[in-house]
């Protein structure tokens, strides 16, 4: 079942070039690039729809809001889905695809990128931009506090697991973990106990290297892999991600949620931006305040956009690992009217569920009903 | 007194913009010292600015027929400008202590709510409020020292990232 099928349909990306290998590049969360190995589908369009109230698409008209996916990151990094090597892209076709997305702040962008030669975008110049992106990005999420805020909910599932008496080490591993920033963070500030792994996966080798890098300079225990997280030999007994539902587009989206019910995987926890009408130009706000890199406000501000609504995440996790019982987290600020910036996913073996929401003490006013 | 005023905002914008400029640049986890010299380095240019605006004061002063009613005039249009600005500085202050609060939830809303929208309509609080102080005593000297200032306090980050020397300008540590 296709929770998504009610939607629109497909539009935009006709003249998509095509690939063997579905790219996923470096988001707004902490960065991650996931490879699935079938032909690449057409874009939906995210954004604004007619039925949308007149000011808010002429506010996005004005703000230069971008509102058709994909991200620019999405696009200008590959690899192959078997070999994890990296495939050239060609400039010119991302500029075209853009184009034909008719986003063209984005192909300005791209058109701006440094290429070789032959046309193929320069492989060290992107991995350096990227870094740069990241280092951003992880400046916004130290202001809103995503260490902490993985901790506290993370905390109260390892708790759970303990009192159920699962096997140690808990391994966790962040999933598209980028440079490594909420895995870094926890890992320096110590608040998950020590029979915790920390472990971060992410196919951009560049990224890795990065987070493999800080993590040694402040001694952090902690490592970081290039690979995909759910192909580890140890495998997790948590998964988390910051930042990179909303990049997984319909039928990946269940796919991502199918990836979770390996044997050993006793919960999952997913950050990302709260869909409201207000959070596209919050987010506008911040990149513009807070972001250099055209890049970084481009993608940044098109994933508050693409991000899902509660119940479509419900749906797909519950569709997606029906063996997991599931929540949002934190939609409501202090059950005021008021949308939080950011929401998160959880979800866990039904077996844990009880010992859960008796560890989350006075935070489980901002838990769903978790079924 | 007004004086004082003023250099003691223009001594904590100047800190702040050192902190913008240098956040986003590095990507360890504990950077409390990396942020602290980027607030001194970013204060201690905007003595530069101050001093800069302070000779120009004082030469006009010095060249002036007129001594005591450009003073005048000065000080009227400095006490407008506080007006702007110390309402401003006030609110940031205030969501500083505000943050201080050990929640997630509430550390973010005074992302949301304060500094972002206020790091957003700071070139239009400093424009204005300079105006508003100029339109007190509008005279060639006031005026020149009023862009002056102006130019000096929305170039800082800019200057700031100049001189973030290429061997400095690493968003994660080199290869040992």
């Amino acid at each position: 079942m296709n929770p998504f099928a009610s939607k629109e349909p497909n539009e935009g990306g006709r003249n998509l070039p095509k690939r063997t290998a579905r790219r996923f590049g470096l988001t707004s969360g902490t960065g991650w690039v996931l490879v699935l190995s079938r032909p690449v589908k057409p874009m939906r369009k995210v954004g604004p729809k007619t039925s949308d109230p007149l000011l808010f698409r002429l506010l996005l008209r004005a703000l230069s809001i971008p509102t058709t996916g994909p991200e620019i990151s999405d696009r200008i990094v590959a690899f192959d889905s078997e070999t994890l090597e990296r495939e050239p892209v060609g400039k010119q076709s991302v500029v075209e695809e853009f184009l034909s997305l008719e986003n063209r702040p984005a192909a300005r962008i791209v058109e701006q990128l440094p290429a070789q030669a032959n046309g193929i975008l320069d492989p060290e110049a992107i991995d350096r931009l990227l870094i740069r992106v990241h280092c951003e990005m992880q400046r916004v999420s130290e202001e809103f506090q995503h260490g902490r805020r993985v901790a506290e909910l993370l905390n109260s599932i390892l708790e759970a697991l303990r009192a159920n008496h699962v096997s140690r080490p808990l391994r966790v591993v962040d999933i598209g973990c980028g440079t490594g920033f909420v895995i870094r963070w926890l890992a320096a500030n110590s608040s998950l106990g020590g029979d915790v792994e920390l472990i971060g996966a992410d196919y951009h080798p560049a990224l890795v290297e990065a987070a493999t890098r800080l993590a040694r300079v402040e001694k952090l225990s902690c490592r970081f892999v290039i690979g995909n997280a759910f192909r580890l030999a140890e495998p997790a007994a948590v998964y988390l991600s910051t930042g990179i539902l909303h990049h997984f587009r319909e039928d990946d989206l269940l796919e991502l949620f199918k990836q979770h019910d390996r044997q050993s995987t006793c919960a999952f926890l997913h950050f990302d931006f709260h869909s409201s009408a207000l959070a596209p130009f919050g987010s506008w706000l911040f990149h513009a305040v807070r972001m250099r890199e055209p890049l970084a406000k481009h993608d940044g501000v098109l994933s508050a956009v693409r991000a899902y609504a509660p119940r479509e995440l419900l749906l797909a996790a519950r569709t997606g690992a029906p063996d997991f019982v599931s929540a949002i987290y934190g939609t409501k600020l202090w059950g005021l009217p008021i949308p939080r910036a950011f929401h998160s996913l959880v979800g866990m073996r039904p077996q844990y569920r009880n010992a859960f929401i008796a560890n989350m003490g006075s935070k489980i006013g901002s838990l769903g009903v978790i079924e | 007194m007004i004086a004082f005023l003023l250099w003691l905002l223009a001594t904590l914008d100047a800190g702040f913009t050192g902190y913008r400029e240098a956040a986003g640049r590095n990507a360890l986890i504990n950077k409390r010292l990396y942020y602290r010299r980027a607030m001194i380095k970013g204060a201690l240019f905007g003595q530069i600015a101050v001093g800069i605006a302070a000779v120009v004061i004082l030469t006009s002063l010095t060249v002036t027929p007129d001594r005591q009613s450009l003073l005048r005039d000065y000080d009227q249009a400095g006490a407008r400008m506080l007006i702007f600005y110390l309402p401003y500085a006030a609110v940031i202050l205030v969501a500083f202590l505000v943050r201080w609060i050990p929640s997630v939830d509430i550390r973010s809303i005074t992302s949301t709510t304060i500094f972002g929208p206020l790091t957003l309509i700071r070139p239009l609080v400093a424009v204005v409020g300079l105006v508003y102080g100029v339109l007190a005593a509008p005279r060639v000297a006031t005026i020149v020292v009023g862009l002056i200032v102006l130019t000096m306090m929305l170039g800082l980050e800019k200057v700031l990232s100049l001189f973030r020397t290429a061997s400095r300008y690493r968003h994660i540590p080199p290869r040992s």
